[in-house]
């Protein structure tokens, strides 16, 4: 899609934000024995292959590769109406300046395409370009060192025989010292970076180690749902308790997620297959591409096999038990206040606003009115999804397809909207009033620089 | 004459018409609704009816020669199927087939006489005029038959637009294609025309589909809001801080430039004085104009009511009450004020109303456009006789250069009465070079300075002897008077002869025999500095009700009389209430009939219902003395002790309107009344702050919606007398109906509209202490 | 920017700012003057058009969220003016002044998929959204229940009723 508001998706960036912020803060760090650490030889530059020199069943395996790691996500420009796929140019804001992703297109002067498979393979592995120069770790090659020389190789394959894009990245604004990245990003890896490929559970099915891969691998999933320490690096004692992009919240996948019902196989299979859980609601914000871009493309099994490890992650077994009784719970909830007389103004407002599209009845949500009473948005400690949505909706192309969610940017101020989350938090949940409501409600409206649409109150 | 007829003079008489010598030329543009029971019924705009050969006796009506029956509507369509209703009068007397009728909604021209649409009078206004347009077409065409039929016209009955005598017929159509008839009647000569005996009604009284009705099932209907001319622009307003007084200093367009498509400003220079310091923002389209006029900056000098309050407002209406001076007695009977005086038992109540906004649900908007050396105003008005000559001040040309075209009104509730939003259309036309400007009120725009319905203040005076009756009675209410503002020269002459705004104080004037009794209407004068007071849905007999009914019901309860009992021994029909004919025959007793009819049905005083839970009643003459619909209602209600929440659980309503027309849509006007009531008792309602309107758009203006609404029967007394009007009288009783039923739930009494959970809770605490 | 999408079976190609609110571009640049604007901030539902089968508010949805989607608006639902839920309103006589009614029934039909034999509860539910100023709610509530008995049947979303 041709887009000219330019934050449109910069939600999706924020994981390579949180790293790079840190990381460039960094500073310089260490010492001599470190350098030697640090430093890695130049690989020579070769003639780009020719695209037949890869099988056909390769560059379609390396496809699949790049689908499950989103490469075309991060590497095609967003800003200034797009560009072309994998060609770079990125814009990730940082509070010390901008970064532009490269351009991975076998283009021999702007792009990879003098890079050997070796030297892409030790960018996967390692996060050290061809030239040996340190990568910044908003490339999750602390992911991708988990990933086997097949898959790279297939990768590679796939990567190689895209169209070469002759576009050089605009210039990345981080101001010296901090951009010295053999000594920052050198330093950050030392600190954090294991190398090493992924080990198989034996204790565990093969489903399970096979989600287990991509999830943990090409995927890089905690890169958002873990949160990150000062550093900038995931924080493995909280490994999955969910963590803030861009003003929205990357939920729990382990037993911490709030949600009343469990996010058992099925429930994420619908949701990674086709960005909408029944009993979740649907996928917004910089989760959106993942089910409907990424995901849809690979093969049914590996979906099933990554929503098979994270039911396992998060307990669904032992919690699922209570589903039956939170449906039911939630589909009285759902008329709260919409049936017969309402007079409480926040119940109107919200009667007004929302619940046509979010009235159930019945024993089980319609697919197409997202259930709030059992939506994530609703139970997580804070309202950040719950406004972003508000303030955002959902294009045709996120969450369920083909449906779209209107913008309240204009229609709720601040205060309507603290009204609708209270009011919602209060009747539709059991768990704490949120706090601060209308200054959180401005702060999300503050991540938007342009109003999403032209309508007056 | 009648007030109305009155009225109606003096507008002919600026118009420089008599009512003589109605024009036959061509009827002017409008739109039409087609066939009533054809599935592709159709509305065209601009249409110019009649075509070629028709036959019109009057200006009324016309007869193609295809058989096609056109009916001229003045009145303004917005959802009483007034078209329907009046077409019906002219086609049951003149036996036309239903199905060939169809309306042609007319634009102004000088011919059509007073163009107003409002006092829910179109019906009563019409009645007379169309049955004996109707009867010139029948005679004609029974004259015009007989000779084809070769026989007598007395030998001729006509029926279902057909001509039949000794078993040969001839249809109307066929009647006007060969003979092609050329007589025509002055309404002189109309009058004289014998009318059919009500025995011989077919259509008047039967059911009958709307025909505004399929287009607005489709999408296909057109109203103001859709009107389209080739090259026009758009406009929206930027509002100034007050509604008068407001003067701009100066405009800063650096941010409106960046938005695409804006393409300049206009501060309006306004003769009229109708929107002073309004700016108009345009641009290539309606959003664009949207967002420049957010980022246009205007400075403004405030007018003095920057900082009115609704509070203000109410004590300077106590202030006002608390004067002997001022106001104007609408009836000042000898002796009241010593017979309260002397009175054993003086019960003396204020009762207050807040805000009411409009929310017609087109927001407001108008197009206009100059033609040659003439301005058209294209929009949806209900008066457009009354703003013809301001949009013509304001452009400084004389009325004969300005016409209105007609559309379908988005509700009109008393808001497009007031036509000021055509002003800043035509101005801003006028700035360039009369090039076509469709100007749009976003919701807010149109919030913040509409004519909304003003708070009020009433204080309610009953004097008892020691036998608990009464002696005497005085009801004082002040608020902001909407036809002082804007129609003064209609304003009504009290008993001391001062003119006062029978708008503002109707339905105090009840029918109720209270002894010697004073009514006084008293101009809010801080009202009318800070916003433009309204007409709304029955205006005051939307509100005045609410202190006379509650007030006598606190009276009843004071004597320990049954409310009901109570108000049939007051309702004895002598004197000044014996009623008039042909307008309020039968007087005060068809009110103790509908009162009576009431209780019954609801077995007053016979039910057992659950704890917190009660009925109330009330009873109103409609609208006004002169045209009494006269109307009684009960709620039933529960209270939440807890909460305060007032749940209206059932509705009933019967009513004495005389003959019914179109007996669906009476229902329907009464329905939508009656949850306007609802409404207004219970759900909506805002306050002045700042001196502008507090209330914006729905996420703080909450008006009844489809959960809110409760079971309903509505009953019409069988009659053939005058019709009265049905649009407003289903709101008046239900207010104080509710608050009656609080009381016989709970105990305690509300005085206030809207009735909030707070107040009730308020006042049970008040109760349970005292 | 430049958007396509169907309107009412037909492709439609929009050249127009991206936070365009859909409700302009049906009325003004593919004059479906049917869609109408009430509130402009979703509270109303006059401007209720269907988005992938769905009930949308087309005023505060703006068209760079469309790309690719289908939509239906009143003049769409069916070629005659023909739907059970139209024949309904009319058999009823529901509109008044008709402005808020293509936005009640656009949103009764979804009700009606959702729900084919709704309880009062869940015409409230889902039609509570819709403002009537000349508050027809008597009559909508009467007509959707007439509809629900025409409504050819089909399969519910969530096999209910
Ligand atoms: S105009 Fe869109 S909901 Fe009111
Ligand atoms: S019919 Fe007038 S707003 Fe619904």
């Amino acid at each position: 899609m041709v887009t000219d508001s330019p934050d449109k998706k910069s939600g999706r960036w924020t994981v390579i934000k949180r790293v790079a912020a840190a990381v460039v803060g960094l500073g310089v760090l260490g010492g001599g024995g470190f350098l030697a650490y640090a430093w890695y030889p130049s690989i020579a530059p070769i003639t780009p292959p020719q695209p037949s020199s890869f099988s056909p069943d390769k560059i379609r395996r390396g496809a699949l590769v790049a689908a499950a790691g989103y490469c075309s996500e991060c590497h095609t420009r967003q800003d200034l109406g797009g560009g072309p796929d994998l060609a770079g140019d990125y814009k990730m804001e940082t509070p010390f300046g901008d970064l532009f992703s490269s351009n991975i297109t076998p283009d021999p002067e702007t792009g990879i395409g003098t890079w050997s498979e070796e030297a892409f393979r030790r960018a996967m592995w390692k996060g050290v370009d061809r030239e040996g120069t340190q990568l910044y770790p908003a490339f999750p090659f602390d992911h991708f060192t988990q990933m086997t020389a097949e898959d790279i190789s297939d990768l590679y394959a796939f990567i190689m025989t895209r169209p070469a894009v002759h576009l050089k990245p605009r210039d990345n604004t981080i101001p010296f010292p901090i951009n010295i990245r053999l000594i920052g990003q050198g330093a950050w890896k030392l600190l954090y970076f294991t190398p090493g490929r992924y080990k198989p559970n034996p204790q565990k099915d093969a489903e399970w180690n096979r989600g287990a891969y991509l999830a943990e691998g090409a995927s890089h999933c905690s890169s958002c749902h873990t949160p990150r320490d000062f550093m900038g690096a995931e924080k493995q004692s909280a490994k999955y308790d969910g963590a803030v992009i861009d003003g929205w919240i990357a939920p729990p996948l382990n037993a911490h997620n709030p949600t009343p019902t469990a996010w058992t196989e099925d429930e994420l299979f619908a949701y990674l297959r086709n960005g909408v859980a029944p009993l979740h609601g649907p996928a917004g914000g910089p989760m959106s591409p993942v089910p409907h871009t990424f995901l849809s493309q690979l093969p049914a099994s590996d979906v099933h096999a990554i929503a098979h490890y994270f039911a396992d992650l998060d307990h669904a077994a032992e919690r699922q038990s209570g589903d039956a009784a939170a449906v039911t719970t939630a589909m009285q909830r759902s008329g709260t206040d919409l049936v017969g007389p309402t007079v409480d103004p926040d119940a109107k407002l919200y009667q007004g606003a929302c619940g046509a599209c979010h009235y159930n009845s019945g024993k089980g949500p319609v697919l197409g009115r997202p259930e709030l009473a059992l939506n994530n948005a609703l139970w997580l400690d804070e309202p950040n999804n719950l406004f972003m949505v508000m303030l955002h909706g959902l294009t045709a192309e996120e969450g369920q397809s083909h449906v779209a969610m209107p913008s309240f940017y204009t229609a709720l101020d601040d205060h309507d909207m603290a009204r609708i989350a209270a009011y919602l938090r209060r009747t539709r949940t059991n768990r704490p009033a949120w706090k601060d409501l209308e200054k959180k409600a401005a702060e999300a409206r503050a991540t938007l620089k342009t109003p999403p649409v032209n309508a007056s109150r | 004459m009648a007030r109305i007829e009155q009225i109606a003079a003096r507008q002919d008489g600026r118009a420089g018409l008599s009512r003589r010598g109605f024009l036959l030329t061509a009827a002017g543009a409008g739109f039409m609704f087609g066939f009533a029971r054809k599935a592709d019924a159709s509305q065209v705009y601009p249409s110019s009816l009649p075509g070629g050969g028709m036959f019109e006796p009057n200006i009324w009506c016309a007869i193609g020669p295809d058989g096609t029956v056109n009916v001229n509507v003045i009145r303004a369509e917005m959802g009483q199927h007034v078209g329907t209703a009046l077409a019906r009068i002219i086609a049951d007397e003149m036996e036309a087939d239903w199905d060939k009728v169809k309306i042609t909604q007319v634009d102004t021209d000088p011919k059509w006489g007073l163009m107003v649409t409002g006092g829910s009078w179109s019906v009563w206004m019409t009645w007379d005029v169309f049955r004996q347009a109707g009867a010139a077409a029948r005679t004609v065409m029974i004259e015009e038959g007989a000779k084809l039929l070769g026989t007598t016209p007395a030998a001729c009955s006509a029926h279902n637009g057909v001509v039949t005598a000794n078993g040969k017929s001839i249809s109307y159509g066929d009647i006007v294609a060969r003979s092609k008839p050329t007589r025509s009647y002055t309404p002189e000569e109309m009058a004289k025309l014998p009318l059919k005996p009500v025995s011989e009604r077919r259509l008047i009284g039967k059911p009958v589909a709307a025909l505004d009705i399929p287009s607005k099932t489709t999408g296909a209907a057109i109203y103001g809001i859709d009107a389209k001319l080739e090259g026009m622009v758009y406009g929206r307003p930027k509002m100034p801080p007050t509604r008068y007084g407001s003067k701009v200093v100066s405009v800063d367009d650096t941010d409106a430039k960046k938005v695409p498509g804006y393409l300049r400003y206009v501060v309006l220079e306004d003769p009229s004085e109708t929107v002073p310091g309004w700016v108009v923002v345009l641009a290539k389209t309606y959003p664009a104009a949207i967002r420049a006029t957010d980022a246009l900056k205007v400075n403004w000098t405030a007018g003095k009511t920057h900082s009115v309050s609704e509070a203000q407002i109410l004590d300077r209406g106590r202030e006002l009450i608390a004067k002997k001076e001022g106001g104007t007695y609408v009836f000042d009977d000898k002796g009241t004020e010593d017979a309260l005086h002397a009175a054993h038992n003086l019960i003396e109540r204020e009762y207050i109303c807040a805000s009411v906004a409009h929310y017609q649900l087109e927001p407001l908007n108008a197009l206009a456009q100059q033609v040659g050396d003439t301005w058209e105003i294209h929009t949806g008005n209900q008066w457009q006789s009354l703003f013809l000559p301001v949009i013509a001040k304001a452009l400084q040309v004389p009325d004969s250069k300005v016409i209105m075209r007609t559309y379908l009104l988005g509700g009109g509730f008393g808001r497009r009465l007031n036509g000021d939003y055509a002003i800043p259309a035509a101005l801003v036309s006028k700035a360039i070079g009369g090039k076509p400007v469709k100007l749009i009120l976003t919701r807010s725009d149109d919030m913040m300075f509409d004519s909304i319905r003003s708070p009020s203040v009433q204080k309610v005076q009953v004097g008892l002897n020691a036998d608990d009756k009464i002696v005497a009675m005085r009801h004082d209410a002040a608020a902001g008077w909407p036809t002082e503002v804007m129609a003064a020269p209609f304003m009504s002459k009290g008993a001391d002869g001062k003119p006062y705004d029978q708008f503002a104080i109707a339905g105090a004037d009840h029918w109720y025999d209270t002894g010697p009794t004073q009514i006084r209407a008293i101009s809010n004068d801080l009202a009318k500095e800070t916003f433009r007071p309204g007409w709304l849905r029955s205006v005051s007999s939307g509100w005045t009700p609410w202190a006379l009914e509650s007030a006598l019901d606190e009276v009843a309860h004071a004597i320990k009389q049954d409310p009901v009992a109570f108000r049939l021994s007051l309702l004895t029909a002598t004197g000044r209430n014996a009623g008039q004919a042909p307008d309020s025959t039968g007087g005060a007793k068809r009110q103790a009939a509908v009162l009576q009819r009431l209780a019954d049905k609801i077995g007053w005083g016979k039910t057992q219902l659950p704890a917190d839970t009660a009925l109330g009643v009330a009873t109103t003459f409609g609208q006004e003395r002169g045209m009494p619909t006269w109307t009684a209602a009960a709620a039933q209600v529960h209270v939440d002790r807890k909460t305060g929440v007032v749940t209206c659980q059932k509705l009933w309503l019967v009513l004495d309107a005389g003959t019914i027309i179109d007996p669906g849509g009476a229902l329907a006007q009464t329905e939508g009344g009656a949850l306007w009531g609802l409404s207004m008792a219970l759900f909506e309602g805002t306050e002045i702050e700042n001196g502008t309107i507090r209330a914006r758009n729905l996420h703080n203006y909450t008006p009844a919606r489809i959960g809110d609404t409760p079971e309903m029967d509505v009953e019409f007394i069988d009659s053939t007398e005058k019709p009265m009007g049905l649009g407003e009288p289903g709101v008046t009783a239900i207010a104080p109906a509710i608050g009656n039923a609080i009381h016989n739930a709970v105990g305690v009494r509300l005085r206030k509209l809207p009735i909030r959970p707070q107040d009730v809770l308020a006042a049970l605490r008040e109760h349970h202490t005292s | 920017m430049t958007i396509k999408f169907e309107v009412n079976g037909k492709p439609v190609e929009i050249d127009a700012p991206a936070d365009t609110p859909l409700l302009w571009v049906l009325r003004d640049d593919l004059d479906l003057t049917g869609t109408k604007f009430g509130c402009g901030i979703g509270e109303c539902g006059a401007c209720t058009v269907h988005v992938g089968g769905r009930a949308t508010r087309s005023c505060i949805t703006p068209i760079s969220s469309l790309e690719g989607a289908s939509i239906t608006t009143i003049e769409g639902l069916d070629p005659q003016g023909n739907h059970p839920v139209q024949e309904a309103w009319r058999n009823q006589q529901v509109p008044q002044c008709g402005y808020c009614q293509s936005g009640q029934i656009m949103q009764a039909v979804t009700l009606l998929n959702d729900f084919p034999n709704p309880t009062d509860a869940d015409i409230d539910g889902v039609m509570g959204g819709s403002l009537c100023r000349c508050m027809t709610y008597i009559r909508i509530r009467k007509a959707i229940k007439e509809a629900a008995v025409n409504m050819p049947g089909g399969e519910t979303s969530n096999g209910q009723n």
